[in-house]
């Protein structure tokens, strides 16, 4: 790959746009189950409905950074080769995770409708002991469609090398 | 269990858990996230790019601390935000320390609230992985 000397025109681009369409899935008893366990939580109110109405909740609810995921799409692309993404940072083949910030607003519970929208908030270019990097920084914004409330923030940092 | 309260807690206090981080966990990991990139469980494609073998995922890193927190908060305590840099990979199979530290108790708009410094330690306990901060809010002493 080559060495960049700054960012492409079609770096510079993306900065504060849109990834994709926003995205609409159902946050699912089964989703919230799976994330516990392999978090590695024993609260019984992220594991049983009534175990969490109990605690005051409406439903099962979901551990704090679990927002549910996306649905699958059979006819897409396999999300597991080391490119996955736009051409301007498929430039560098392999990717890391460079850090994740979560901003909690509301409870999020099994049957909520969440809308993901993410934004790249900067590009930058930074060398490492494995080569340039590309450092990318997207913030996603979950919001409950039932009602319009945002109900957490993710913050990501992504590193291609 | 006894739901902690501001007033219980001081600067300085520190908190933590251990955990292990088998293939297997990583795998069920990559089935909650949806996050099947093989460099979490494929050793030779660790391998081709670049990496002694698998690793941690770091948003499991990550969500590892989240965990510490909501469980040290409890039912009425509150995270108000968590974020982590993923600095220095771990290689998997081996255990972890996720931990805390209370850097600053504070008030602020009648909310009670705590800063804490917080990371991933390898068990060679000099190797910190994963460094950020954390701010939770807690009930007051009835």
């Amino acid at each position: 790959m080559p060495e960049l000397e700054d960012l492409t025109p079609e770096m510079k681009a993306a900065i504060g746009a849109e990834v994709g369409p926003p995205a609409v899935w159902e946050v699912t008893t089964q989703g919230i189950r799976t994330f516990a366990r392999a978090v590695g939580y024993t609260n019984p109110v992220y594991y049983d409905a009534a175990a969490a109405r109990a605690k005051g909740h409406r439903d099962l609810l979901a551990p704090p950074g679990f927002y549910g995921m996306p649905i699958y799409d059979p006819a897409g692309p396999a999300n597991e080769s080391n490119s996955s993404g736009a051409d301007w940072e498929n430039v560098f083949p392999r990717r890391l995770n460079g850090g994740t910030e979560v901003i909690p607003e509301q409870d999020v519970y099994a049957g909520d409708i969440l809308e993901a929208r993410t934004r790249v908030t900067s590009l930058a270019l930074r060398a490492s002991r494995m080569g340039q990097m590309l450092v990318r920084e997207a913030e996603t914004v979950y919001t409950r469609t039932s009602d319009g409330a945002i109900v957490g923030r993710i913050v990501n940092t992504g590193l291609r090398y | 269990m006894t739901q902690l309260t501001w007033d219980d807690v001081a600067e300085g206090q520190e908190i933590s858990i251990v955990e292990e981080t088998p293939s297997q966990r990583l795998v069920i990991w990559a089935a909650a996230s949806g996050d099947f990139y093989q460099i979490h469980y494929d050793d030779s494609i660790a391998n081709e790019n670049k990496l002694p073998g698998i690793i941690v995922h770091g948003a499991l890193k990550g969500m590892l601390v989240g965990r510490l927190l909501d469980e040290w908060i409890g039912d009425e305590g509150r995270i108000v935000r968590w974020g982590v840099s993923y600095r220095a990979m771990d290689r998997a199979r081996l255990p972890i320390t996720v931990w805390g530290r209370v850097t600053r108790k504070y008030e602020d708009g009648g909310r009670a609230l705590l800063d804490l410094d917080v990371g991933v330690k390898q068990q060679d306990g000099t190797t910190e992985t994963t460094p950020g901060t954390a701010t939770v809010e807690l009930p007051r002493r009835a």
